[in-house]
């Protein structure tokens, strides 16, 4: 059983120091089950200036196991899956403690991007990338963080136009957006996928 | 679940009470309630420990990653200094925990508000065994047995564990003041300073304790022998302490300054030592340190199941459970705590008394199957998952220690001396 009096607690005590750490957490739904949560890239790191959802899930046993984390912006970094999300870190599976907090949690989801681990990678072609040709590295994981991890300050009508510009029937355009709540990425993305 | 009514209940008493920093839990991030101190002087709630503790394996305390196999008792001390330092806060914190209790179905020592006196459960012996050693004139209260010392029952120990405050808690005006007299040392009888919680419960100095060490640390309240070495000081106490005493305590620190010197050093040394030399696990503990546990051929392993008097947690070694406990918690003890007769009631607050018939329990057989397939003993899976259905059963109604070896020897070789396919 979630302890809920426990995860509220986080919330306020988030929202009070967002200004100082940059780091939200909201509630996707009234359950305080799914959560979503979003870090600043690093500064001087190829992901500064970007802002990175990621989807949090609590498990029964929450606080007593480790929420459940990926990214849902794409991120380029040997720690985390350019496909899933998926992040690896171990505070996320055996080393979690209770004491340990979303807010904390997601504090060294931020380390972990200004401090990849590729010997120990998610994504093995990154990592390979990061090890052998560190300036490719650099320059994709910038590019990834411009394309997608930047906010991006189009009004739905304008995505909307967008997308139908690339030939997406506006109907499914639409409905896509809303799905994922007006990211135009993502919506991309789910066009793309079917 | 509404979370409207939580924040409301959360600011209301925010409003009400300052609840210092210090006295969060780091789980559940309120107040702490029915506190345990941890070895490594980091406290945290009753529920808050037992949910965070490993069933398999060693626990890790939460904040530092200390490890430990004991679940600790409740620090009454410290239960009743929150009591009185934030009433209202506790209150509320004592009917949310019971009424989650009640959904859960096991229940933690529960005690009775006014007199501070606690019911039914192993702290109520503690009581008693503080008459015992108050009056150590009356009726010889402390019998020999193997060379350890038990607390014996005493017909008319009623007294409470803290005698001096029972006149306080009369006056229920000024309950948030707390005098010296709430926090003083289980062995000088003074205030406390540096003090360090042993995993009975019970508060002492750190130069109290060091002083009487020779081998093994024993609560001179409760006589219970201290798992691992010398526990860490609670600092956050110690810092309540020299805020609400500053006076009292600057005395007590130019007192025992010269002791002090001489017992740093000793202490360092023994708090160091990982393994427990002083413990009395410490065949498990040095062998625990490279591989699992269950990796071991030697130990047995309950997993989930902790003993009821030193809480040892799993249980390592021979199991006895309670016939007569209905609780669903059940009762438990390990092998030392049954070869030292102490009957006890339990960490849950189960009905548990001398009468009720304690029985050992055959070791988890999986254990036999996962140290198989760790050493490659054992690789015929059909007949693991038949041997996986004995799981807790009862071996016999009275059983000696003798009979218990052989018993769980017999297991073993059955795993072993089956072919492999």
């Amino acid at each position: 059983m979630i302890d809920f009096s426990r995860v509220q607690k986080e919330l306020q005590e988030c929202s009070r120091d967002m200004e100082a750490s940059g780091i939200k957490v909201t509630p996707v739904s009234d359950n305080l089950v799914n959560l979503s949560g979003t870090i600043p890239g690093p500064i001087g790191t190829p992901y500064e200036g970007g802002i990175f959802k990621i989807d949090i899930t609590l498990p029964d046993g929450y606080p007593f196991e480790p929420p459940k984390m990926h990214f849902v912006t794409k991120v380029w970094h040997p720690n985390v899956s350019s496909q899933s999300g998926a992040i690896c870190l171990d505070i996320l599976k055996d080393q979690w403690s209770p004491a340990l907090t979303l807010k904390t949690a997601l504090l060294s989801v931020q380390a972990l991007l200004s401090a990849p681990e590729p010997d120990d990678p998610q994504d093995a072609v990154v990592a390979q990338q990061y090890l052998r040709d560190y300036q490719t590295f650099l320059g994709t994981a910038r590019y990834w963080t411009e394309t997608f991890a930047k906010t991006s300050s189009l009004g739905v009508e304008e995505k909307v136009q967008k997308l139908v510009e690339m030939g997406f029937p506006e109907a499914l355009v639409r409905s896509s957006l809303e799905a994922v709540g007006g990211d135009e990425n993502l919506a991309l993305e789910k066009l793309c996928s079917g | 679940m509404d979370n409207q009514t939580v924040n409301n209940v959360v600011d209301a008493d925010a409003e009400s009470e300052d609840i210092s920093e210090s006295f969060l839990c780091c789980i559940c991030l309120d107040l702490l309630y029915k506190p345990i101190v941890l070895s490594c002087g980091h406290i945290s709630c009753f529920w808050c420990v037992h949910k965070s503790m490993s069933i398999i394996y060693k626990s890790h305390c939460p904040i530092c990653r200390h490890t430990y196999n004991h679940f600790p008792s409740i620090c009454l001390m410290l239960h009743l200094l929150l009591s009185k330092i934030n009433p209202i806060a506790y209150k509320r914190r004592e009917k949310q925990i019971l009424e989650e209790e009640k959904t859960m179905g096991s229940f933690s020592p529960q005690f009775d508000s006014h007199s501070c006196q606690p019911l039914l459960d192993h702290m109520g012996n503690s009581a008693q065994s503080f008459t015992i050693v108050n009056e150590s004139t009356s009726e010889g209260g402390i019998h020999e047995n193997n060379g350890t010392t038990i607390p014996v029952q005493s017909s008319g120990g009623t007294v409470a564990i803290m005698e001096k405050n029972s006149p306080k808690n009369k006056l229920n005006g000024n309950r948030k003041q707390i005098a010296v007299t709430d926090v003083l040392c289980s062995a000088c009888k003074q205030l406390l300073i540096h003090p360090v919680a042993l995993n009975c419960g019970h508060v002492y100095c750190e130069t109290c304790i060091i002083k009487q060490t020779d081998e093994k640390i024993r609560c001179q309240i409760c006589l219970c022998l201290n798992p691992k070495g010398c526990p860490k000081v609670c600092l956050e106490l110690d810092r309540l302490l020299e805020e609400q005493f500053s006076k009292e305590y600057a005395l007590r620190k130019d007192a025992i300054q010269p002791n002090k010197v001489q017992s740093n050093h000793e202490s360092a040394t023994t708090c160091s030592m990982e393994a427990g030399k002083l413990g009395f696990n410490a065949s498990f503990l040095s062998t625990g340190e490279q591989l699992p546990m269950w990796a071991d051929p030697r130990s047995k392993i309950y997993f989930g199941v902790g003993c009821d008097y030193c809480g040892m947690y799993p249980i390592i070694g021979d199991r006895y459970k309670c016939k007569d406990c209905m609780e669903a918690v059940g009762f438990d003890l390990c092998g030392d705590c049954y070869n030292t007769r102490s009957k006890l009631p339990g960490r849950f607050n189960q009905k548990h008394t001398q009468e009720h018939k304690l029985e050992l329990v055959k070791p988890i057989v999986i254990h036999n199957v996962m140290r198989g397939l760790m050493t490659g003993q054992l690789e015929d899976g059909s007949s693991a998952l038949i041997l996986a259905n004995d799981i807790f059963a009862p071996v016999s109604d009275d059983v000696q220690p003798q009979e218990n070896t052989s018993n769980t020897d017999n297991i073993i070789e059955e795993n072993e001396s089956e072919p492999a396919s």
